[in-house]
């Protein structure tokens, strides 16, 4: 254990660990030191003096090592100067002052010195109402300023560094927290200093500018209206906002959010999100979330949606629509099939299987990744937190790309890495991981199981993944389908056993899901089908939170084999133009519910905005079928689910809606009255939610199956393959509907090796032309030197639907002359 | 053209001289050789730098942007920088930079039709004492002209216009 250190702080005593800072010591304490510059989640860069305090320090006689006494109290030598309280640690007996005459002299001086040249356009400023620099001044500032007005520097007040973040250049004040951020935490340095002095400026040179998918939490954590985000800006002030909690669908990780929404003219008086925020969860997100979580939520307000059922494609009442369902599905029993995606909660899917197994009938999960009943068993343990890994533990990152499929588990790897953790990144082609990585690991498409099962091997990595005290394996879907996912999820979970990295904290298997609540779905008994088409032929199809038909072409063919279908749905698609039935769902916005992320965490959301038109929640919709069929299905309360399937499915035995509500203190303190600390980021009031036990630390039989030999496809001689890979802004319903991202979505891209690029005579930005699985397509190019020659990266949702590794035909196309 | 094409011996003699963990500290050799012929660095160049030191070349910029000495614009032959931080301002800086550009009839930042001298009002240059003061930057390297009345700088100007006639 760390060494305890005992000092004074204002007459207060308090014992901290050695190493800590005066700052983060008195933060402990409930005494508020102000800082600009300093930021808990960063080293100190001592750079704005806010933070300056009277330090004192015991005298030590250098003859016997002792303290020397006055009066029967250690004699205190105070330096003659005030200290930073952000660079400076704790020591013993230290005595601090923050109060004093000279303290508040400091402070005066600081803030009357950084305001010489600030605008002080807090009127219309967005972070007006929660901005550290605003806070600190009325309470410590100097209220007049000696400097001479008409000669204030004058900077550029709106430049885009990007498409998504703008910056002021008159409001900044130079602390460097951003810079800071995309350095240290991120690890992509893309913004810094230009010039010297009054002149000092951000800067980001990168293309797209600011190119960083964690460009929203520099806006957070800028203690000023410096860095606004163009979704926010100039939208509402902080203070007209409401705040509901919630949980990001967009990815497995599951981040902790914030719904900051308020009533709005604009909206016909309809109350509105007009931000997201992250939300503090130490042990999913800490503060911080990526921009996708932050930006596109716009699909829940789009035009597309979904306000009113239709039977055969007219308006129909939810009564003739429910009739209509009912009856054809008691006609047809156990020719139902449910197949629906992990966009859904756990209560929607607990329905909706409860449903189909009443029926007799299938339940599948529609996505393109196997491995979630491995997960189950030995997945990660009980008080899994990846900031807790670091030297002497081993993350191994296979076939994943965490940047684009889960960046804020990216981040986290990439902290474990620097606190020591030995990372392993296998893939097929370079990912942004792997910078950080200490065993980079390429192998040829087709060899992903044989990468795994080697590090069974004598080799030093193999050596260092059994000797390491803890282990966690992520697997995703780069480069795989159903089926090679599967296959490899085996192999590491075989990998996790054998090592005996399974059943406790901070060891076990880790998928990265395709969608937020995959985990969820699998836990509910859904399992994915490999042929679709002959699972819907002649079947009645009920699905929810999918849009097949959209996504591949095959698919709507299949689609014309079946007998019936329903699709409930928030959005209008091609799915649900083939409909008979269309029941509209709410939102995730718009009710309550629970997730389950990849780390087996059961999480709750609450409701932020009203439902839209008469949609209703997914779990009702399904209940009152069920109800309709004579199932005891619950169609009023999603809590009430909950409660029914806490009861029903095992590893969420003793689970309550009021379990996953507690909180307990975390560190950074965040909040409203410390927003000059940790950011604008909220303190989480509404639940950190609970981590499922596995099979394996129940101490249950685990039985994982046989690691077929069999690997995906391998590219051939005489001909590409196309193989899937995910981008994290896609053409995906949740995303394409907010405009401010379109240009990061783009146009779809395929990759290529440059001799395959050169043999088909094209280059980087020009185009080709894709067949595959009957279709055709067109694609722009990008070279990727770190890929192999016989593949053709095909992003997946950007409109080429390549759900498995497929040969395909590639042509280069003559650039459109142009005139 | 890359630098490491132009300046193969060079970059190579740069790159030996750092451990490869630390090669970003080639920064700022690099940064001189690549603004030797044009007397800025150029966007390619730039990019280039960040390439071969695996930074960003955000990272590089904030270099070229501390550095009086680094240029990220074209200017005139001379660079004439003046400092104007506050121990040279006590001093006068202000008004001597006001009248120099008044007498040269351009603003701080422009060239002389000329071609010759380009004014630009930097950060303390460690001379602070001897305020006024400027460095010019040329063909000839960096010099220090301290206790400067706009006298004697026209003079200099004047010297600096009739040495490159003799060149030619
Ligand atoms: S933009 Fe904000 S965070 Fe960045 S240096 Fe300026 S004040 Fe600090
Ligand atoms: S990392 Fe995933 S869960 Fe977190 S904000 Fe981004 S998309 Fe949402
Ligand atoms: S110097 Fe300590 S907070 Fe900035
Ligand atoms: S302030 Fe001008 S040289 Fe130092």
């Amino acid at each position: 254990m760390t060494k305890q250190l005992t000092l004074t702080i204002d007459g207060v005593q308090v014992t901290v660990p050695e190493g800590t800072l005066v700052v983060d010591a008195a933060k402990m304490a409930g005494i508020d030191i102000p800082v600009f510059c300093y930021h808990p989640k960063m080293e100190p860069a001592g750079n704005c003096r806010m933070c300056l305090v009277e330090v004192g320090r015991p005298v030590i006689d250098r003859a016997t090592g002792q303290a020397v006494m006055e009066n029967g109290q250690p004699k205190i030598q105070f330096m003659p100067k005030l200290e930073t309280a952000c660079t400076n640690t704790v020591s013993e007996g230290m005595v601090v002052l923050t109060q004093t005459e000279k303290v508040t002299e400091g402070r005066k001086g600081t803030l009357e010195f950084l305001l010489t040249s600030h605008p002080l356009d807090c009127p219309i400023c967005d972070k007006g109402g929660e901005c550290p620099l605003q806070n600190l001044t009325v309470e410590h500032g100097p209220g007049k300023s000696r400097f001479l007005y008409d000669e204030k520097q004058h900077l550029a007040k709106h430049v885009p560094l990007g498409e998504l973040i703008w910056l002021d250049r008159e409001r900044c004040i130079q602390c460097a927290r951003c810079i800071r951020f995309q350095d240290e935490i991120v690890g992509e340095a893309v913004l810094g200093f230009e010039a010297r002095g009054r002149m000092t400026q951000i800067i980001s040179l990168s293309e797209p500018g600011f190119d960083s998918v964690f460009s929203g939490n520099t806006s957070d954590i800028c203690p000023v209206g410096a860095l606004t985000t163009a979704d926010f800006r100039f939208g509402a002030r902080p203070w007209e906002l409401k705040a509901s909690a919630s949980i990001c669908s967009q990815c497995p990780v599951g981040c902790n959010t914030t719904f900051n929404t308020r009533r709005e003219a604009k909206a016909g008086g309809e109350i509105v999100i007009k931000r997201v925020m992250p939300r503090q969860n130490e042990e999913v997100n800490e503060i911080w979330m990526c921009d996708k979580g932050r930006f596109a939520y716009h699909y829940a307000e789009s035009a597309q949606r979904l306000v009113k059922p239709t039977v055969r494609q007219a308006k129909a009442s939810w009564t003739d629509a429910f009739d209509l369902v009912t009856q054809t599905f008691e006609a047809s029993k156990s020719d139902v099939v449910v197949l629906a995606s992990g966009r859904l909660s756990n209560e929607d899917l607990f329905n909706l299987k409860s449903l189909a197994d009443g029926l007799g009938g299938k339940s599948i999960l529609y996505t393109d990744m196997g491995g979630g009943n491995l997960t189950a068993q030995v997945g990660v343990g009980q008080g899994t937190d990846l900031g807790k890994l670091g030297k002497g533990d081993t993350i191994l990152v296979v076939a994943s790309d965490l940047y684009e499929e889960a960046p804020v588990w990216y981040l986290r790897v990439k902290q474990a890495a620097d606190r020591g953790a030995t990372l392993i990144v296998a893939n097929s082609r370079h990912t942004k991981l792997e910078r950080f990585a200490r065993y980079a690991i390429r192998y040829a498409n087709g060899d992903e199981v044989k990468t795994v099962a080697d590090l069974q091997g004598d080799s030093k990595i193999a050596q260092e993944f059994a000797n390491a005290q803890n282990a966690v394996v992520f697997f995703g879907s780069d480069g795989l389908g159903l089926n090679g996912s599967a296959n490899l999820a085996a192999a590491c979970a075989k990998l996790l056993q054998d090592t005996k990295h399974v059943g406790k904290a901070n060891n076990g298997l880790i998928g990265v899901w395709q969608r937020a609540n995959d985990q969820g779905a699998w836990e509910m008994g859904f399992r994915p089908e490999a042929d679709l088409a002959s699972a819907f032929k002649n079947k009645i199809v009920y699905i929810v939170g999918a849009d097949p038909a959209g996504d591949d072409p095959a698919l709507a063919l299949a689609l014309k084999g079946a007998r019936f279908i329903v699709v409930q749905d928030i959005l209008e698609t091609l799915t649900t133009h083939m409909a008979d039935v269309v029941l509209p769902a709410q939102a995730y916005t718009e009710r309550e519910g629970t997730y389950t992320s990849g780390e087996r965490r059961v999480q709750r959301f609450y409701a932020a905005v009203p439902v839209h038109g008469e949609a209703k929640a997914d779990f009702a919709i399904a209940g009152e079928i069920g109800r309709r069929l004579g199932l005891n299905t619950e169609n009023g309360s999603a809590m009430v689910t909950f409660d029914r399937l806490a009861a029903s499915v095992k590893d969420f035995a003793g689970l309550d809606t009021n379990k996953l509500a507690e909180v307990k203190p975390q560190w950074p303190i965040v909040g409203r009255g410390d927003l000059y600390y940790g950011g604008t980021t909220y303190e989480n009031k509404q639940g950190l939610g609970v981590q499922l036990s596995t099979a394996a630390e129940r101490g249950e039989a685990v039985s994982l199956p046989e690691v077929r030999a069999e690997s995906a496809l391998r590219p051939r001689e005489d001909q590409l393959l196309a193989v899937p890979v995910t981008k994290l802004y896609d053409r995906g319903q949740t995303v394409a509907s907010t405009e401010l991202l379109t240009q990061r979505i783009g146009e779809p891209t395929v990759s290529l090796h440059p001799e395959t690029a050169k043999r088909l005579g094209v280059a980087a930005g020009g185009r080709v032309s894709l067949a595959f699985n009957g279709l055709s397509a067109e694609a722009l190019v990008k070279i990727d030197d770190t890929i192999s020659a016989g593949v053709v990266l095909v992003p997946r949702s950007m409109g080429l639907a390549v759900r498995e590794p497929v040969s395909v035909q590639v042509l280069g196309l003559a650039e459109a002359k142009v005139s | 053209m890359s630098l490491a094409q132009k300046y193969p011996n060079e970059v190579n003699q740069i790159m030996a001289k750092y451990p490869p963990e630390h090669k970003r500290s080639a920064v700022m050799p690099l940064l001189y050789l690549a603004q030797r012929e044009e007397g800025y660095v150029t966007k390619d160049a730039l990019k280039d730098i960040a390439q071969m030191l695996d930074i960003t070349e955000t990272d590089v910029a904030s270099i070229v942007g501390f550095y009086s000495l680094y240029h990220d614009h074209k200017a005139g032959k001379y660079r004439m920088q003046v400092c104007t931080d506050l121990p040279c301002a006590l001093r006068g800086a202000d008004k001597f930079l006001a009248d120099l550009c008044g007498n040269l009839g351009i603003q701080v930042g422009e060239t002389t039709a000329d071609g010759l001298i380009t004014i630009e009002a930097v950060t303390c240059l460690a001379a602070c004492d001897k305020a006024p003061m400027f460095q010019t930057q040329g063909p000839d390297g960096i010099k220090y002209h301290e206790n400067m009345t706009v006298d004697k700088t026209l003079e200099l100007i004047e010297a600096l216009k009739s040495a490159g006639k003799e060149v030619k």
